[in-house]
């Protein structure tokens, strides 16, 4: 009662601010609800993540696809199969730039047997409108990167993959290198070692390249796959219409691949390989690396040392204090300070 | 190190490996701004452990399990990462603070900051200055604390005390009783030990078998030998002790054996076989005969008694008189059995007793190895209240403490921990100690052989771990085995 007469006093209607809130949106938010919703299948999402449902959005889906399904048979022929991962964090930040840190992570398998890897870093990255004068760096983007610090992350994180990648497509031949995610040019990129020179080079050294993406923006892409979740051995489905038509700048062939048996995972993945030969590519994926839970042991073992522990973290964060001569101020949560702290 | 927390009387503290220190040590915190310092002594040592820490070395162990590593790492991270492994958390226990004036004081109410206070290692030495620990009759029993000291306590401490000497089988509770023993003689004392396995006969010997310095103050008193007594010495009231409480003799016949002895006493004729006749051969109600007859063959059997024209029996105020340097008197109970046990023990104390009220001997130390096997229940009080007031000063020996009941350790002035791993004697010494269960559940259950946590007088409250020096005098008593070298070889 109390709240109603305050809110008579401030002349404030309810029932006009949802009219305003359904035209802001352009009639999405709708008011009719049970409607709208009625028979769907939903699944609640959590935390923004990309997930996906356990047994695939139903029988409805297979309706979307027409495409062909192919069974990958494996090649066991001691290929060497290498797969590269890397990860950025912001360590500090400074008057006039953040302190960033990259760690990157390489692991090799031949005949099923992953043999080693490779920890790279952690380094130290110091992005400011100093260093970037000085680097090769588009004026533009470094303007950008300067203020948005997930564009630097992944800006860093781009440059120092696309440099191994380069390095292992040199030093291998005949071999198989796999990317985590999409084989897509990008602006972050070199100039001298794009995803194009890399495929390049991959083509002159006879190695193909595949970039599996553990998950995709594409909602369609997950309906059109539904076949391949009821096929019980490794297969693929070609989605290169559906792809091309939604991003510029890919490259290869665009798959959505089953690596596992019964219920694996469905991944998307690019594939390049020097005589368009894709079944011969991902059967010497699978003969030669060990496939568990339906993902390359090779591509998780490089995530697994390549992502920063808390641990690491601290050291680094001991190691800037101790060594660079800089004092460390308090930091403040405005947000928390201003909103409060009430955890629900 | 650095200050992590304080609850209670606790301090947990943070070190890098490098940072040794070990269980019982002693640390002094100096607060540099509030001038003030803190005593505390580490009793538990752990990993800086969070849950991260466990993720990032199990992920570790994984993937260098399935794969070899190369790695690059231009910052030496890595190795930062390894030191915070390999951190460790030390808990330790506040015992004292010292104040201003840089004496040693109770409280420690304050909080030392853990931004400003220095911690350091305390030396034996050190503590034992702050502490003012000194005496005229210095025991050396070993080393102790971080630079390995020489480390000794003082024969004031155990004089007219009680002393638990305690640990599992083999930890070295003998071998320090020994070096006490040795000790309090050569400084004069007298002292009477309880030996059950025959092994302090090895005090005479040094170990390369050369007499030791006390061998001429070493008396080895065996049943039967040189441990016989004549009635008349004994008196009634001893051999009253012996056969009511060794015996269990009745009344009854308690008062008819004594109208015999009257007799005997009047005709001067008391001696054993005289008794055995007046048995057998007076007036006496044929139950009460059959009951003095069994105990009198015990007696016999015993033959800790003189036969008639025998030499003369065991004194122990002449064995004093004529060793007026000090003397050690083992009696050797390793052959006798049950009954002679604790027919021997009740004679001595009660003898023991009775001189020290007549003033005719000085104070005896008693060493009673076991004695839960020959001493009664209802003795013990009687050995921790009355007879200390009389000059009779004991240390027990036991592997089982739970043979020593809740009200000797109460009363008990020195406790010598040895080894424990059993978590029942562990519960039972840390409840009735004179140190916090903390310290003894954690430091003991870790002791090595021949390591003992001291704790009482002799410490001055405060408990230190001693590592306990070898043996000079030769060892004896070590068990018997079928399984020897030369059977093996054979």
């Amino acid at each position: 009662m109390i709240a109603q007469l305050d809110l008579q006093t401030c002349g404030i209607n309810l029932n006009e601010v949802e009219c305003v809130f359904e035209r802001s949106l352009n009639q999405c938010l709708s008011s009719k609800l049970k409607d709208a919703l009625k028979g769907k299948k939903i699944m609640f999402t959590r935390d923004e993540k990309n997930l996906f449902p356990v047994q695939g959005w139903g029988i409805r889906a297979s309706t979307y696809c027409m495409t062909p399904i192919t069974t990958i048979q494996p090649i066991v022929d001691n290929t060497t199969v290498s797969a590269s991962d890397s990860s950025a964090i912001q360590i500090a930040e400074t008057e006039e730039g953040s302190l960033y840190a990259v760690k990157s992570g390489i692991a090799i398998s031949v005949g099923g047997n992953t043999l080693m890897h490779f920890k790279i870093g952690p380094i130290l990255f110091y992005l400011s409108e100093q260093t970037i004068r000085n680097s090769e760096i588009d004026h533009r983007l470094a303007r950008v990167v300067l203020v948005d610090s997930h564009i630097a992350k992944r800006m860093i994180r781009m440059r120092v993959e696309r440099a191994i990648q380069m390095k292992l497509c040199k030093h291998f031949d005949k071999s198989i290198i796999l990317i985590d995610g999409s084989l897509k040019s990008s602006l972050f990129e070199d100039n001298n070692q794009n995803i194009k020179n890399i495929a390049e080079n991959c083509s002159l050294q006879q190695n193909s390249i595949i970039g599996i993406s553990k998950n995709t923006r594409f909602k369609i892409l997950d309906k059109i796959s539904y076949p391949l979740t009821k096929i019980h051995c490794p297969a693929y489905l070609e989605v290169d219409l559906i792809i091309k038509s939604l991003v510029r700048n890919t490259i290869g062939d665009n798959l959505m691949v089953k690596f596992g048996n019964n219920n694996s995972p469905l991944l998307r993945a690019d594939v390049v390989t020097p005589n368009h030969n894709k079944d011969e590519a991902l059967g010497k994926l699978l003969g030669n690396d060990s496939i568990a839970e339906g993902y390359p042991e090779t591509l998780r073992l490089a995530h697994h040392i390549s992502t920063f522990t808390r641990i690491e973290v601290s050291c680094l964060k001991g190691h800037v204090l101790s060594n660079y001569d800089v004092t460390e101020l308090a930091p403040e949560d405005i947000r928390k300070t201003l909103l409060g702290s009430i955890s629900v | 190190m650095k200050i992590l927390s304080k609850t209670g009387n606790e301090l947990v503290m943070l070190a890098m490996k490098k940072e040794t220190a070990s269980k019982g040590d002693y640390l002094i915190i100096e607060d540099e701004k509030a001038k003030r310092k803190m005593v505390v002594q580490i009793y538990d040592e752990e990993y800086l452990s969070s849950q991260s820490l466990i993720e990032d070395i199990v992920k570790d162990e994984i993937v260098n399990a399935s794969s070899t590593e190369n790695l690059h790492d231009p910052l030496n991270i890595s190795n930062l990462s390894k030191m915070i492994r390999d951190a460790r958390v030390f808990r330790a226990k506040i015992r004292a603070a010292i104040d201003l004036s840089n004496k040693l004081s109770n409280d420690v109410s304050w909080l030392p900051s853990r931004v400003h206070s220095r911690v350091g290692r305390l030396k034996i030495s050190e503590l034992d200055l702050l502490i003012q620990r000194r005496g005229l009759f210095p025991i050396p029993i070993g080393k102790a604390g971080v630079d390995n000291e020489d480390f000794e306590i003082y024969a004031e401490d155990l004089d007219g005390k009680l002393n638990i000497i305690t640990g599992k089988k083999e930890s070295g509770k003998s071998h320090l009783s020994k070096l006490l023993v040795k000790r309090l003689v050569q400084y004069g004392a007298f002292v009477i030990v309880f030996d059950l396995n025959n092994e302090y006969g090895g005090l005479a010997w040094n170990n390369d078998g050369s007499p030791s310095s006390i061998q001429e103050q070493v008396i080895v008193l065996e049943p039967g030998n040189s441990l016989k007594f004549s009635l008349d010495y004994c008196g009634k009231a001893a051999m009253s002790n012996m056969l009511k409480n060794a015996l269990d003799m009745p009344a009854a016949s308690l008062r008819e054996f004594f109208r015999i002895w009257d007799w005997l006493e009047n005709k001067q004729m008391l001696e054993i076989r005289a008794l055995g006749n007046a048995i057998t051969t007076s007036n006496i109600n044929e139950l009460v005969r059959d009951a003095l007859i069994s105990r009198y063959h015990v007696i016999q059997s015993s033959r800790l008694f003189l036969d008639s024209g025998n030499p003369e029996g065991l004194s122990f105020e002449k064995v004093i008189s004529e060793k007026y340097k000090g003397a050690v008197m083992m009696i050797s109970m390793g052959k006798a059995t049950p009954v002679v046990r604790r027919m021997i023990v009740e004679l001595v104390l009660s003898k023991i007793v009775d001189l020290l009220e007549k003033v005719m001997i000085p104070p005896i130390f008693i060493f009673a190895e076991e004695a839960h096997l020959y001493i009664r229940d209802t003795y013990w009080e009687d050995i921790v209240t009355r007879m200390r007031h009389f000059g009779i000063y004991t240390t027990f020996i036991t592997n089982q403490p739970d043979a020593i009941g809740d009200g000797i350790y109460r009363q008990v002035d020195n406790i010598f921990l040895f080894n424990f791993t059993s978590d029942t004697d562990l519960d039972k010494i840390s409840r009735v100690s004179l140190a916090d269960t903390d310290t003894i559940r954690s430091i003991v259950k870790t002791l090595p052989q021949r390591h003992c946590l001291s704790i009482g007088k002799v410490v001055c409250d405060l408990p230190i771990i001693v590592k306990i020096a070898a043996a000079e005098v030769l060892t004896l008593g070590e068990t018997k085995k079928f399984f020897t070298r030369n059977n093996n070889d054979g």
